[in-house]
């Protein structure tokens, strides 16, 4: 016992002392238990806030940096608390370049690519999960298999025939390969989840005579509208974050999202770091938002991943 | 009878062949153009000098034999060696330390976890900027702390000794992500294993050891594989970053290989570097797999 109570404060002890403790031993012990218990919170959330605080601080500062006048930004030791709080920054920055225009053309690639998505990765996912047929499961692992296939070992030939039909310096590239399906991790997601609806759905269909594809539209597509938005989600974040791929296919200013536009800002502002922290936090925002409002879809996807398999 | 019944089987199975078929052929077009088709290419381009102007012209094995004697390539391997190295186990264990303290029941656990998720959601270009902001050697906030303590920062991205652990610590700030599986993982080990186990006098470490690892081992797995894959591909950040510097101490083998391709035209030999990519992806990949029989534990299949 009192080696016990030395390790109460080391986290993982007093967790898997709670967990596994047989319950009639916490019952005859029930008063010093509940002390531990006690001082076991205690610890527990003191460790979780201290870490909590070390996750968030970065992007509180990030925000606080946003509203200082330039010259309380850099100067050692930091000032804290702007004064006086210098919003200005950010129309002072956003129209230094063409955010607008980034911002449009952000939106486009994440739009165009969440409905290729979409698309294409539920007619595959449903070949692959609902219809039984020879060669299909084979061909699954080839589709698996190229997930882990690194994105540059395809980057340069594809570079010459995209430079050949005329695509480089538009977002075909980037929006024409997801309608075919390109994005093998949101049609394994999806498959994933058409596995877990019984069969006998699809089989009385087939008894009242509907074909597959009237199978897939009315009843398998409204049962997966979690995972559906899942993926939507997951592609709207990725073109969102998308750096490469427009780095390498778009070649005018013009057309830039968001990320590129980022790190042209970066380039011409190097030093102005209240500039920099505003742009930042513009195109962190939507993404934040966007967590927030579609928290649950979020962890349930993540969740998906995971632990199914 | 026999007959009759196989014979109509066939014709329901070719039906279903044909149905099936026409379900993933978005996929399968893809797949040929997009996939099969670029990663042979990329192995015929690295046997060539190319540099989309002119004709590719042969040149054998010329490609992989200057590689060899390139001592950037030596250095962007290194580099990226160095950061996988740190970064997978590191990231690793504080995601699933965070999941172990959020997986005790605590209250307000969705606030936590929405905490720890949420830097994976900044885009990668934002988090690069203010990693370079925080990390700042003059105006930084992190020095800032760190002399505070009586302890003088140092030059973080403009070390040479400094630069690779700034990223390593912008990567582990992004265990979020994995952390939500491990979580998941957790959340589905009986409790009455851990009681077993405590009842048959195993302490602390060796319910852990004994038991929580074992029952999350396929998510260990599957997250180790995924981070690896992005790590030996890590690029966004070093070209927003550093560019590779200091002294090329963050050329990553994706920026030197970017470099190559894309701003000196070079395109059989970042070729010859994609193949050599692969290549290792592969192996490591493979030796995972293999040795996932010996440390990995599926329930219910023994």
């Amino acid at each position: 016992m009192a080696g016990m109570q030395k390790n109460a404060d080391t986290l993982g002890t007093v967790h898997l002392d709670r967990l596994a403790r047989p319950v009639a031993v916490a019952a005859a012990r029930k008063n010093p238990g509940r002390r531990r218990r006690t001082l076991g919170s205690i610890g527990k959330h003191a460790v979780l806030i201290a870490l909590g605080v070390t996750f968030i601080f970065p992007l509180l500062w990030m925000i606080l940096t946003s509203v200082k006048p330039l010259p309380q930004a850099v100067t050692f030791p930091p000032v804290w608390i702007p004064h006086p709080l210098d919003v200005p920054n950010y129309p002072q920055a956003l129209s230094a370049e063409p955010f607008a225009s980034y911002f449009f053309h952000t939106l486009y690639y994440c739009v165009t690519t969440v409905v290729g998505v979409l698309v294409s990765g539920s007619l595959v996912a449903y070949g692959f999960s609902r219809i039984k047929w020879p060669g299909r499961d084979t061909l699954f692992y080839v589709m698996v298999a190229t997930m882990l296939l690194p994105f540059i070992v395809t980057l340069i030939p594809l570079f010459v025939l995209y430079k050949e039909i005329g695509w480089v310096g538009s977002y075909n590239p980037l929006i024409i390969p997801t309608f075919f399906g390109s994005s093998v991790f949101s049609t394994f997601l999806l498959r994933q989840f058409f596995m877990t609806i019984p069969e006998t759905l699809s089989d009385a269909a087939r008894i009242d005579g509907a074909n597959e594809f009237v199978i897939f539209t009315r009843i398998i597509l409204p049962l997966a509208k979690p995972a559906l938005a899942t993926i939507a989600l997951f592609q709207f974040i990725y073109a969102w974050n998308d750096f490469l791929g427009p780095l390498i296919y778009l070649d005018k200013s013009s057309l830039y999202p968001i990320s590129i536009g980022l790190s042209e800002f970066l380039g011409q502002y190097t030093t102005n770091w209240p500039w920099l922290m505003a742009a930042s936090t513009v195109a962190t925002l939507p993404m934040i938002a966007l967590f927030f409002l579609t928290q649950k879809t979020f962890i349930q996807g993540i969740t998906l991943t995971g632990t199914k398999g | 009878m026999t007959r009759h019944k196989t014979r109509r089987f066939d014709a329901r199975t070719r039906r279903r062949l044909r149905t099936g078929l026409l379900f993933v052929s978005p996929w399968v077009v893809g797949f040929l153009a997009f996939t099969l088709y670029p990663f042979l290419a990329t192995l015929f381009y690295s046997f060539t000098n190319y540099d989309i102007v002119s004709d590719a012209r042969w040149v054998g094995l010329a490609n992989y034999q200057n590689l060899m004697h390139d001592s950037l390539f030596w250095t962007a391997l290194w580099n990226t060696a160095f950061y996988t190295i740190l970064e997978v186990p590191l990231s690793t264990v504080v995601a699933i330390g965070l999941a172990m303290l959020l997986n005790m029941k605590v209250k307000g656990l969705a606030i936590y976890r929405t905490v720890f998720y949420l830097p994976t959601v900044v885009p990668i270009v934002a988090s690069s900027i203010l990693w370079l902001w925080l990390f700042n050697p003059s105006f930084g906030i992190v020095n800032d702390f760190l002399s505070d303590v009586h302890v003088s920062g140092p030059g973080w991205m403009f070390s040479t000794l400094w630069a690779k652990p700034t990223f390593v610590l912008l990567g582990i700030w992004g265990s979020g992500a994995p952390m939500v599986v491990y979580l998941a993982a957790l959340q589905g080990v009986p409790k009455e294993m851990y009681e077993v186990a405590y009842i048959e006098g195993a302490n602390a470490w060796q319910r852990i050891r004994y038991v929580m690892l074992p029952m999350i081992s396929p998510a260990i797995l599957f997250n180790v594989i995924l981070a690896l894959v992005a790590c030996l591909q890590y690029f966004t950040q070093a070209y927003v970053m550093t560019q590779g510097g200091p002294d090329n101490s963050t050329l990553f083998y994706s920026l030197y290989l970017y470099q190559q391709a894309f701003q000196d035209l070079h395109l059989g030999y970042a070729s010859a570097m994609a193949w050599i990519l692969f290549v290792i992806v592969l192996v490591i990949t493979l030796l995972l797999f293999r040795s996932s029989s010996r440390w990995v534990y599926y329930a219910g299949r023994d």
